[in-house]
């Protein structure tokens, strides 16, 4: 048998006697609102304990306008009060109804203008109107005139008919237990035992409650650190800079030559600041001009001074890396950086003007390009990408470089982060005399696929709603 | 990045081989093919191999990558007899002049458009917009040598390609499209480059446009090529670059006399490189044999000279070969990506996390302990909501950005706080309360550091919940510290106190001030704080 709310309980106990009644009488009987009684009833109803009947009565109510016309009559039968043989039409525009009652006599006919004097027509009268006006009927086409005017109001009122049914008057006979119902449990009912002979309120286990939310961190921020945690697990020192680089750090030092079309104010973002470049920058000076002391011929041409002063947003991680490693040349060196780089970039929905950039570093005696490629590997295993494969690419300042690939399933092999060996031409001019192997690749791809994003802004400027809505943990199959 | 057309027919003829071999394996030897056509293939190709943006150099790379023709590719040229003279009082405005005759072309439409945007991808990719490097590709047969590369008066007039009348040089920067494109690379000198014939009639004024008397049609059968520019290897390059692809095609390429010298000579460097340090840095075992035909097989030439040395002959088209890795990563490409076994390194280290890092940790568990969301805003933002919308002053470190990309961008964030005031805006029609925080990095005067901010909005938020959750994640950081009330503008008077650590103010907390609440459009009370982490004891100098 279905359980009963200690309310359905009353309201059952009070139709046994009532059989049938009105909302608000039932009310008064319960002390509640009609409301409740009505939201009770249909809970009954639900169970087939009792009916509900719903009447909609049409009601017309006077307006304002029409609460004066219904005293003093319509304005339209003011002024046939009014009007006398040889009635003026001046002495009738004097008249505080003449303004709308005027109107209304001449579409009805009932007076006819004469030069400047005005007269009743025949047998002119206004008492079917006013018959509308004091008995309102839905099926009086003057009714609905009087509506139209502004003068009575349709309105609205629903009552409620409730009965108690056969089988709710069977259980109401066998008896209902009114005892009160005990919600929280209070100090007193645990301490004192009382509990044991509480009517603990049952609750409805398929009814969620008001929904409450934890705090927790960003997914995107969830990505970082999963990503950091593995690159900590892998052995590598976390590595933390400035966003804001001299062009020597974030370029030439680099070996980007001071002319590339990347260092361009239409690429960059430049800032007017300038810092003075590190002691044994002439290494590097050299290194562009000439190739400096190694199998390079450099990139020729005069390399300047002012143009490494000046600090950009940095466009790479690289330019903190790269710090790291000039102050730390001998091996082994196992580093790695996550960061905001910065391109002057139009918005839209796949390319922001900052992105969170992931840049690994390796230089030990003996680091190879296969060590490069297995570390790959091994990383995008660790994020759960099954399939990972190389090929060519092109970065200025590394040689051999490559593009590594990965498979998703559904999508296929997509491009996911870039990688090489940095040049002799960038290592020689710090000192560094073994092969450094770096990789890098763009968080925010790997997250606007986790996440299934349309629109990587959304990582940047997100709804609450998401951030609420996204699980901390997410089954991740084939890394995405 | 340059993508280049590939005809089918075209490619398949000068490869000798069918288009699909071709395809499969052209993004091997490093490129992304774009899409592909019923009748041609679009490639992009990387910036460093200019000598690929052709159907004529992909052909010479993918006959050697696919073993049908290895080794260095020879080309032969004659003297021409033709000789260009250049004016000395060009050496501060466009100084080095390269030039070739190419005879016996025969062009189409499709070969026209070919060798055109093999100019323009060189002009992009060599040539730094025409700065560095300009081509001209003249009809030989039209004008009469010798030539005279000078430096003219502004006032000399011809007619310009595309156009019937005589103009200026000067009316030429004005109103000719290309002469409004380029205008800027010599607007500022006194003479402009010119170059003309015998009889004065003008070829063309680099870097800007040729003269239409010169113009190539279907018609012509042999070329002169003038290339100018600032700087001689650049120029080379793309001399080079253009004879080879056009003897590719078939042509006859002749030098010319440029003050003596005759030029060019598509002679390849020299370059000998150790056996054992390509092995070493690829992590292959190589010997001089298999070393040398990898690198024929990236048509260079190359000899074994006993067993350590490899003699190479690197091709006059291969821009990009600098240093002896340079040539490591070809034998690498030869060898296969896919081939060399991958092993992580042996090298020991233990992982370190960056104590930057770690306190950020620290500070997002307490927030998210309190029930705070975190959010990850942008770091460019601008003066309005940084400074304006919260009544403060604008602070003196900030950095403005010199080419903003729009005026939403002009500044990196100096503070957390009004950013998470737009978080609040952005959100008004989701369920309150809202509490949001956010960790991470400001920059003032090029110093980056991290701070750490709150924000609570809800019908009942207030200074006391403001000082409450400040106070606890302050104490999960072991911040020891003292309040005093604040004159912060962004809070209510009263409702606001400054953050005192050693006596220096590191942060704020209050109840945010109505006008503040006003002018980012929120209808509720707002309990706020920021500190900066560097208040944290121990926290890494930066």
């Amino acid at each position: 048998m279905a359980e009963l709310t200690q309310n359905e309980k009353r309201l059952l106990g009070i139709l046994k006697n009532e059989k049938k009644a009105d909302a608000p009488h039932l009310a008064s009987l319960l002390d509640a609102t009609p409301e409740a009684v009505v939201q009770w009833a249909y809970l009954a109803g639900d169970k087939g304990l009792a009916t509900v009947e719903r009447f909609v009565a049409k009601e017309f109510v006077y307006t304002d306008e029409g609460k004066a016309y219904a005293k003093n009559g319509l304005p339209e039968t003011q002024l046939l009060r009014f009007i006398r043989p040889g009635t003026s039409l001046a002495d009738l525009q004097k008249h505080e109804a003449f303004r709308i009652g005027f109107g209304q006599l001449r579409k009805k006919g009932l007076v006819k203008v004469d030069g400047t004097s005005v007269a009743k027509t025949p047998g002119a009268s206004t008492d079917t109107d006013e018959a509308a006006l004091n008995s309102p009927s839905a099926a009086d086409p003057r009714t609905k005139e009087l509506i139209k005017r502004g003068i009575l109001q349709e309105s609205e009122t629903v009552r409620y008919a409730i009965a108690i049914t056969p089988e709710g008057l069977a259980r109401a006979k066998k008896g209902l237990d009114l005892q009160e119902e005990t919600g929280p449990l209070t100090r007193e009912q645990i301490l004192t035992g009382s509990w044991k002979t509480a009517n603990l309120r049952r609750y409805d286990v398929s009814k969620l409650p008001k929904k409450v939310y934890p705090g927790k961190i960003h997914p995107y921020q969830r990505i970082i650190a999963e990503m950091r945690e593995i690159l900590l697990e892998m052995g590598f020192e976390e590595l933390y800079g400035g966003i804001v680089q001299q062009s020597y750090w974030n370029f030439d030092a680099l070996f980007q030559p001071q002319d590339h079309p990347a260092r361009e104010m239409q690429d960059t973002f430049y800032l007017r600041e300038t810092i003075p470049l590190p002691q044994g920058y002439e290494k590097v000076k050299a290194m562009h001009e000439s190739g400096g002391e190694t199998s390079s011929t450099g990139w020729g041409g005069v390399w300047k001074e002012e143009k490494a002063e000046q600090c950009v947003l940095r466009t790479h991680t690289t330019s903190v890396s790269i710090q790291h490693l000039a102050r730390n040349p001998n091996p082994p060196v196992k580093a790695f950086c996550i960061g905001r780089v910065y391109r002057r970039e139009t918005i839209d929905n796949t390319h922001l003007a900052e992105f969170e950039q992931l840049e690994g570093i390796v230089m030990d005696e003996g680091v190879h390009f296969g060590n490069l490629l297995g570390i790959l590997r091994e990383f995008y295993h660790r994020m759960g990408f099954e399939g990972v494969r190389f090929k060519p690419s092109y970065y200025p300042y590394t040689e051999p470089s490559l593009d590594a690939e990965v498979y998703i399933e559904g999508i296929g092999w997509i491009e996911m982060g870039g990688a090489g060996i940095f040049r002799e031409e960038v290592t020689a001019p710090l000192g560094i005399n073994y092969p450094v192997l770096a990789w890098g690749l763009g968080v925010s791809r790997i997250a606007m696929l986790r996440l299934g994003l349309k629109d990587l802004r959304f990582l940047h400027r997100s709804d609450v709603a998401f951030l609420r809505e996204t699980p901390a943990l997410r089954n991740t199959k084939g890394g995405v | 990045m340059a993508v280049i057309t590939l005809p089918y027919k075209y490619l398949e003829r000068l490869t000798r081989t069918d288009k699909k071999t071709i395809l499969d394996k052209v993004a091997l030897i490093g490129s992304d093919v774009e899409r592909t056509e019923e009748d041609h293939a679009d490639v992009e190709f990387f910036p460093d191999r200019p000598d690929l943006f052709s159907p004529e150099g992909v052909a010479r790379a993918m006959r050697g990558y696919l073993g049908i023709e290895t080794g260095l590719p020879f080309y032969q040229v004659k003297p021409s007899g033709i000789s260009f003279t250049v004016d000395p009082a060009l050496v501060n405005i466009r100084p080095v002049l390269g030039a070739a005759v190419i005879r016996g072309v025969e062009f189409d439409e499709e070969s026209i458009q070919s060798i055109m945007s093999l100019q323009e991808s060189l002009h992009w990719a060599v040539g730094r917009g025409r700065s560095k490097v300009a081509i001209g590709i003249h009809d030989l047969d039209t004008v009469k040598p010798p030539f005279r590369y000078i430096a003219s008066p502004r006032s000399r007039k011809f007619i310009p390609l595309d156009y019937t009348e005589e103009m200026t040089m000067d009316e030429i920067l004005e109103k000719h499209p290309k002469g409004r494109d380029y205008a800027k690379i010599v607007k500022d000198f006194p003479l402009f480059p010119l170059i003309v014939d015998k009889d004065n009639h003008v070829l063309s004024f680099p870097p800007i446009i040729n003269g239409e008397r010169t113009r190539v049609t279907i018609d012509t059968k042999n070329i002169l090529l003038d290339t100018t520019g600032t700087d001689k290897r650049a120029v080379g390059v793309a001399v080079n670059i253009i004879c080879t692809a056009m003897a590719e095609a078939g042509a006859t390429i002749e030098s010319v006399g440029i003050g003596g010298v005759q030029t060019p000579t598509l002679a390849p460097v020299e370059r000998t490189v150790s056996v054992q340090e390509c092995s070493r840095l690829l992590g292959i075992e190589l010997n001089a044999a298999t070393m040398a035909s990898l690198l024929q097989k990236m048509r260079f030439g190359a000899v074994p000279v006993g067993a350590d040395k490899v003699k190479v002959q690197v091709p006059c088209y291969r821009a990009d070969i600098m240093h002896d890795w340079d040539l490591f990563e070809d034998v690498a490409i030869a060898y296969g990506y896919d081939k060399i076994q991958d092993l992580p390194p042996a090298t020991f280290t233990v992982g370190k996390p960056h104590p930057v890092q770690v306190n950020a940790a620290l500070a997002r568990e307490t927030f998210c302990g309190l029930g705070y969301l975190e959010v990850m805003p942008f770091t460019l933002t601008n003066e309005d909501t940084l400074y304006k919308k919260m009544q403060r002053e604008e602070k003196s470190g900030v950095l403005h950005v010199m080419h903003p990309i729009s005026i939403e961008n002009t500044v990196v964030r100096t503070e957390l706080l009004p950013l998470l005031l737009e978080f609040l805006t952005l959100n008004r029609h989701r369920e309150l309360p809202q509490r949001l925080f956010t960790v991470g990095d400001v920059v003032e005067s090029c110093l980056t550091y991290q701070q750490a901010a709150g924000v609570s909005t809800h019908p009942d938020a207030d200074f006391s919940e403001a000082y409450a959750s400040a106070d606890a994640v302050l104490h999960e950081l072991s911040i020891v510290y003292s309040v005093k009330e604040s004159a912060d503008p962004a809070f209510i008077e009263g409702r606001r106190a400054d953050i005192i650590v050693a006596g220096k103010k590191v942060g704020v907390f209050g109840e945010i001030h109505p006008s503040v609440l006003n002018a980012f459009e929120l209808e509720h009370s707002v309990a706020a704080f920021e500190f900066d982490l560097r208040a944290v004891p121990g926290y890494p100098a930066l």
